[in-house]
């Protein structure tokens, strides 16, 4: 780690404008991932399940958006309007109800029934969600990397020297900045977000007391995909490709955040994915990118060492 | 003049086809010869490999009946999710060598596939001829030569790549291929850069892949070697990367004047070019190997899609007048635009090759059915075949005797592939 500071400050101090840009990137990518590690975290922190099938959710929001802004008529490099924000923006909600349908789907279907059967019985349900995904968006679209349209706007305000900050850069960080405070205050102040973390806490009393179980669990994946969903559309309107196997690494990135924040932690998973996007940024930038994964995880395992319940603590069930 | 003596020659070997029918008396039909067709047919490499494919039935049908045997094509889909798969191209070889009337492979396309075919085919002395492989490891120990500038030649084993002796347990060379190598494909993009688009300074990336970093490795060398710089070289696991733009960036602040990718378009080759813009300007030189050379590469590429210059290891059997008369066949038998690729002709002269062999093996053989082990020896001796590429002889290592790259770039509207050089390597 010293070594790699040694050879990172003075890099830095030469080029600050060169620093600043990566700083840019790695807070944009960031946030994606963090959007991403929302629902894995969420759904772990209710059912201690990690729902593999959740990178492939938001692959999903991604290519059912796609017809869906064929059918609105919305063309590449057509002018910037209010119009075409609204469109999107129904767009977006009719994206995050289908996918919220289909994760509770999955839910009723694979998860559900295996509640009370070993860890790994849903654990390997999961995985095999996962691959269908997989598998119905490869039948649907093909292998190919499939162009998103370019809808945001291509400004960039300097940041001095030759850095800049895109408002494409600053949008995916403000959507991602107002998705963590929306769902942490209705977490934590509406009747459905108490049922929450009541559920979480203790299943059965939660029961006793009157809170129906199910209903919770489903609307935990309703919310979890409605995340996915606007990950996946701001994911396309950002890097404008898309593909059907993109959710696999993205996914493994966002649970790897999800952990490392402290799994069931909506504030921690956000820092996670913020802290994987600048790590992934700065190596790409500074080092070479087969190194990425190497800092990463070494990161993470010193981060785990010494604080096993990641960085801000996990939130799951006492047992 | 030329293209009148083709179809003379074309119809004599007609009538003489025509004449060993009849002179056969009542065994018009002695059996079936397959020929076995190893290519990625579904999903992202579809449009390489179904081109690829129609170049070989093009050239079975037009064969004929050959001795009396009836040619047919068999072919098999080597890849998985969409994507070439050399554990499913070693499983298609093994399926290839259990049909006792399979006597000669066309195919792979993907070097990485090649690797792991060609033992299989070895231990049963199945000729395998390959339109599109150009990794230099699969003929020749050299991965990297002094001519390049290395200081003494770095083989393939130095790299961390087998050597063609380790692919081939039986000693005896059976695999072939029309496409020349990539220490040709690399620096002679390097060539271009320096000669003609006057770049000295470049970041140099890559997929990782066998393919992809080979000929960013020769390509670096060569451009060294004229004098260029490499202000940056990053080898990206392109299936976890989304972001290239730091990467960009970076080269773009320690003044790139381009860019050169080894790899393909799936690995992303073109969402790079795709991300350099707001960093590079529109038309900057993006430079790649024939991985690049594809349609869904200038779609990946989008508003940046102009400006990308791709090496292809073979000759455009366009631009050559004596194969105007083969392509305008084909395109008659196959008329959608998609049926025809940069490999349909280097296919069509790797069946035709094949099925000369088998001819003369069968004429060896005294009409009978002849042995993969002389079909093989047969393709071993092609010299000066002359098809839609030219004329193609093999050396000992089974490399093609024409050593000629072609440029492509992407331009006009809408943006399309343009041939804008080939650079003949056979003279120097």
């Amino acid at each position: 780690m010293a070594i790699l500071l040694v050879l990172f400050i003075p890099r830095a101090a030469n080029d600050p404008s060169f620093f600043v840009q990566i700083l840019v990137y790695g807070l944009a990518n960031g946030a994606i991932y963090a959007l991403i590690a929302l629902g894995y975290t969420m759904v772990y922190g209710i059912i201690e399940l990690i729902n593999f099938a959740h990178g492939d959710v938001f692959t999903l929001g991604a290519f059912v958006s796609l017809p869906l802004i064929g059918a609105f008529g919305l063309t590449e490099g057509q002018s910037a309007s209010l119009g075409l924000y609204a469109a999107l923006l129904v767009i977006a909600i009719i994206v995050m109800l289908i996918l919220g349908g289909v994760n509770v789907l999955i839910e009723r279907i694979a998860y559900r029934p295996l509640r009370h059967a070993p860890r790994l019985a849903p654990l390997i349900t999961a995985v095999g969600m996962s691959f269908i995904l997989e598998g119905l968006m490869y039948i649907w679209r093909g292998a190919n990397n499939i162009h998103y349209p370019d809808f945001l706007p291509a400004g960039r305000i300097s940041l001095g020297g030759s850095a800049s900050i895109g408002y494409k850069d600053l949008i995916v960080i403000a959507l991602a900045v107002v998705f963590v405070i929306v769902l942490t205050t209705f977490i934590n102040r509406s009747k459905l977000g108490k049922a929450m973390r009541a559920t979480a806490q203790d299943q059965d009393a939660a029961q006793l007391m009157g809170i129906d179980i199910n209903r919770t669990i489903a609307a935990t994946f309703f919310i979890g995909a409605i995340l996915a969903g606007a990950g996946g559309i701001i994911f396309g309107l950002y890097f404008n490709t898309v593909r059907f196997d993109l959710g696999f690494q993205a996914g493994l990135f966002a649970f790897t955040a999800a952990v490392f924040g402290g799994i069931g932690n909506i504030q921690g998973a956000a820092i996670g994915g913020l802290f994987i996007g600048l790590v992934k940024a700065y190596s790409d930038g500074y080092f070479t990118s087969q190194l990425t994964d190497v800092w990463i995880f070494s990161i993470l395992i010193l981060v785990l060492v010494f604080r096993p319940t990641g960085l801000l603590g996990m939130r799951v069930p006492e047992k | 003049m030329r293209l009148s003596k083709l179809l003379a020659g074309l119809a004599v070997a007609s009538v003489a086809l025509a004449a060993c029918g009849t002179s056969g008396g009542g065994t018009a039909n002695k059996g079936t010869i397959k020929i076995g067709v190893d290519l990625p047919e579904s999903g992202a490499e579809a449009s390489d490999g179904i081109p690829t494919l129609n170049g070989v039935k093009y050239a079975v049908q037009t064969a004929g009946t050959v001795e009396g045997f009836t040619i047919e094509v068999s072919n098999l889909d080597d890849s998985v999710n969409g994507v070439h798969d050399p554990q499913k191209g070693a499983q298609n070889l093994q399926q290839f060598v259990n049909d006792s009337k399979v006597l000669g492979v066309v195919g792979p396309f993907n070097s990485s596939v090649a690797r792991a075919e060609i033992p299989i085919s070895n231990r049963a002395h199945l000729a395998q001829i390959s339109p599109a492989n150009t990794n230099q490891c699969l003929t020749k120990n050299i991965y990297i030569p002094t001519t390049l500038g290395a200081p003494k030649d770095i083989t393939c084993k130095d790299a961390g790549i087998l050597a063609p002796a380790d692919l081939r347990p039986t000693g005896i060379n059976n695999y072939f291929r029309v496409a020349t190598t990539d220490d040709l494909q690399g620096p002679a993009m390097a060539d271009y850069a320096v000669d003609v688009l006057k770049v000295t300074k470049l970041g140099v990336a890559s997929d990782n892949e066998v393919y992809g970093k080979g000929i960013a490795d020769t390509f670096s060398a060569e451009f060294k070697n004229k004098g260029g710089t490499v202000v940056l070289r990053n080898d990206f696991d392109t299936k976890s990367t989304n972001d290239f733009r730091g990467f960009l960036q970076s080269a773009k602040s320690k003044g790139a004047q381009g860019i050169y990718f080894g790899g393909t378009d799936s690995n992303k080759g073109c969402v790079v070019r795709s991300q350099a813009s707001g960093i590079f300007a529109v038309d900057t030189p993006y430079m790649g190997g024939d991985g690049l050379q594809t349609s869904q590469c200038l779609k990946d590429a989008g508003q940046m899609a102009s400006g990308i210059y791709a090496a292809v290891a073979a000759p455009n059997a366009e631009q050559i007048p004596e194969s105007a008369s083969i392509i305008s066949g084909f395109k008659t038998a196959f008329s959608k635009k998609d049926d025809f690729g940069a490999y349909t002709m280097p296919a069509y002269d790797c069946a035709k090759i094949l099925i000369a062999a088998i001819k003369r093996a069968i004429q060896a053989n005294n009409g009978n059915m002849p042995s993969r082990e002389q079909v093989r020896a047969e393709v071993a001796k092609t010299s000066d075949f002359v098809g839609a590429l030219g004329k193609t002889s093999f050396d000992a290592n089974g490399d093609t005797s024409q050593k000629i790259i072609s440029i492509y770039q992407a331009k006009g509207t809408p943006v399309d592939w343009v041939w804008v050089k080939q650079i003949n390597y056979a003279a120097k």
